[in-house]
């Protein structure tokens, strides 16, 4: 009787959640789509807008010399380097994060609500932050006359040159997308029922063999989620490398950042058109890669 | 017989005032089907998950195959668990759910697949091994949960209310099946329920309990016989408890009269309670009868009549065969062996008057309950 009712209930729902999507889809389509339409259509124009791939060329042919340490220089592909060390960078960050966010989750949702509840407001207080003025936070700590440094020297301690090397730029970038990995591994694990835990420790599995045979694979999806949220951003990140890397590592979100600037809008568009299409592939692969994982037991 | 757990002076309190588990004593043989029987609240759940190592005991000790136990963790443990809501894992089909404790000691692969089968054969799951768990019903992932704590051949089956979920019909099927399971693997099963039916026709032996406390172990023929208290005599099955005076042995005296019974060794004039199950009091012509009362309900249940009689402002239940009538004035007549007595207690004259008792009542509250369930 109740099921009867419940399912009736649905499909009024159902039907209304149906008549608003209408006006709520061409609002998206509008702002959401038009704007990728428009990257593009410059991505593939030139200047007086007639089709060229002159710029998605320049981005795999363009060289440049580079000083090596003995003094010699080398040409390169200046925007594969670009772009290539964007990845890694953002890989790094991205892998540094789960790495933090993967125990803080599971700690938060084990939790009292209260506690939860704290920890929640604690991770959340610097998305409050500007990000401009986050990262000169961390200048101010990083610096070789940091807060950091200072803290060192105080205790004895040798001091540490970090700003202006890639450690400073994976820090910035980790403690700005931290929380897009901490919410959606909480949020799946806070799902995730006690009692197969229970089920595993009984089965036989020590506190590790219930992390990989149980806590792991089903807590895939919120990893995923997880990484696209912190990945992605992280690639196309600019101004942290170059207040936090001294200038040193120009990443594409720099170079995008500064041909925009530059009034080269239709090349800007280009490198901005290709990291999408990359990212897209990317993410593609990778659920693919979990779905097959996931399903893997169905 | 050989003792395989146990327990002794248990105590458990999760708030440090309110003892959950009141020293708890008690010793499982090995072989044996276990029920711990008792209403919902009484601990019946936090005793399970002491033996199976998710809690530990305030005070006393676990004592299995003559080691204590108490710290030592669940993996650890040659016990395993059917959970009350199965907690089947929900990414590994069914195979690789049963195969779980397999692969944790690192069986070689044919093994694994033959204990597995086995396994699956022995729940009737034979062809389901790649389905699945979440595209099972119930009935079916109760048997993956049973099959998956058996492959790795525990010596303790611990299972905790499994039949909860199951309709009647599923539910007295699986009773069948899992009596047979115990017997086929000989591993010892402590089943936990509130279904005082299920407990006694399942059993070897029935631990009853209420309140953390344990109130009687026996055969379920002894519990039923001889509920040690009014506690005990009312949760199983249906009984009239009265107020009485052991004059003598063999010799009670309640409701205004003395009978002959079968029970010896109270104190002279005792003050002890009266049982006497519905089915063993004889209807008989008012001249004959050692009491008198008039009936003042009859329910037709299939098998026999329930009626109520009222003997001098006491309600009693009388299950027969003979048809009566409303209003209708009776006699009762009870024979030595249809009198069981019990000594006070402190649920003396908390039970056994049917002066409230309503079929239709009980029928609302039922119908109540499953709602609620859904
Ligand atoms: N983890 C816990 N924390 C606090 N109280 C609990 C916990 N587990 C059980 N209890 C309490 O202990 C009592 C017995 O519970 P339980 O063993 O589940 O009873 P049963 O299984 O017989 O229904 C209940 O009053 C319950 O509220
Ligand atoms: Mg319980």
């Amino acid at each position: 009787m109740t099921n009867k009712k419940t399912r009736r209930e649905g499909r009024v729902a159902k039907t209304s959640y149906y008549a608003t999507l209408g006006p709520y889809s061409l609002w998206a389509m509008f702002f959401i789509l038009v704007p990728l339409v428009f990257v593009a259509y410059y991505a593939f124009t030139d200047n007086n807008f007639n089709f060229t791939l002159e710029h998605i060329q320049r981005f795999f042919t363009a060289t440049s010399q580079v000083i090596q340490s003995d003094g010699s220089s080398k040409e390169v592909y200046t925007y594969l380097v670009i772009f290539w060390r964007s990845l890694k960078l953002a890989v790094i960050s991205t892998v540094v994060c789960l790495v933090l966010a993967y125990p803080l989750a599971y700690i938060m949702a084990r939790a009292e609500p209260k506690v939860q509840k704290t920890f929640m407001t604690i991770i959340m207080i610097p998305m409050w932050m500007n990000f401009l003025i986050r990262t000169y936070a961390w200048m101010t700590i990083l610096q070789d006359t940091g807060i950091l440094n200072n803290f060192l020297t105080f205790f004895h301690l040798p001091g540490v040159h970090i700003i202006g090397t890639e450690a400073a730029v994976v820090i910035g970038m980790v403690y700005d997308y931290l929380p897009y990995m901490v919410l959606p591994l909480y949020s799946i694990m806070a799902k995730m029922d006690v009692k197969l835990i229970e089920a595993a420790r009984d089965l036989g599995c020590n506190g590790f063999g219930v992390l990989r045979r149980v806590i792991w694979p089903l807590s895939l999806p919120g990893v995923i989620n997880g990484v696209t949220m912190v990945l992605i951003p992280s690639v196309s990140t600019f101004y942290i490398s170059q207040k936090l890397g001294d200038g040193k590592f120009f990443l594409i979100g720099d170079a995008i950042e500064s041909q925009y600037v530059a009034n080269n809008l239709h090349f800007a568009a280009a490198m901005a058109f290709i990291l999408m299409v990359v990212l897209l592939v990317c993410m593609g692969v990778m659920q693919v890669l979990t779905a097959r994982h996931v399903e893997g037991g169905k | 017989m050989k003792k395989i757990i146990e327990l002794k002076n248990i105590t458990k309190s999760f708030d440090g005032e309110t003892p959950v588990l009141d020293n708890i004593n008690l010793d499982i043989y090995d072989n044996e089907f276990l029920t711990l029987l008792g209403p919902s609240g009484c601990g019946k759940t936090t005793l399970l998950r002491l033996i199976g190592g998710f809690e530990t005991p305030d005070s006393g000790d676990i004592i299995f195959l003559g080691d204590r136990i108490n710290d030592v963790p669940p993996y650890k443990r040659n016990v395993n668990t059917v959970f009350q809501k199965y907690a089947l894992f929900p990414h590994l089909n069914v195979f690789d759910n049963v195969a779980f404790p397999l692969r944790e000691k690192k069986l070689p692969k044919e093994e694994i697949e033959e204990k597995v089968l086995e396994m699956l054969s022995l729940v009737a799951l034979k062809g389901f091994e790649k389905r699945s768990v979440t595209r099972l019903s119930g009935g079916q992932q109760q048997r993956v949960a049973i099959a998956r704590a058996l492959v790795a051949h525990p010596k303790v089956l611990l299972l905790d209310e499994p039949l909860g979920a199951l309709d009647l019909k599923l539910r007295k099927d699986m009773q069948v099946e899992l009596k047979k399971i115990q017997k086929q693997t000989g591993i010892t099963f402590i089943f936990v329920t509130h279904d005082q039916e299920e407990a006694l026709s399942m059993s070897d032996t029935v631990v009853v309990m209420s309140e953390g406390k344990i109130h009687q172990v026996g055969t379920s023929v002894d519990i039923y016989n001889e509920p040690v208290n009014a506690f005990v005599a009312d949760f199983i099955g249906e009984s009239n408890i009265l107020d009485g005076v052991m004059l003598e042995d063999y010799k009670v005296r309640f409701s205004g009269q003395t009978f002959q019974c079968l029970d010896k060794e109270f104190m002279k004039n005792e003050p002890v309670d009266v049982v006497v199950r519905p089915e063993d009091v004889d209807i008989v012509p008012v001249e004959q009868g050692q009491l008198t009362g008039v009936v003042t309900s009859v329910t037709f249940l299939g098998v026999h009549y329930e009626i109520i009689v009222d003997v001098n402002g006491f309600k009693w239940m009388i299950q027969t065969t003979d048809f009566v009538d409303v209003d209708e004035r009776i006699g009762i007549e009870l024979e030595p062996d249809a009198i069981h007595i019990m000594k006070k207690s402190e649920y003396s004259n908390l039970y056994g008057d049917y002066s409230s008792f309503s079929n239709e009542l009980d029928e609302l509250s039922e119908v109540e309950e499953e709602d609620e369930d859904e």
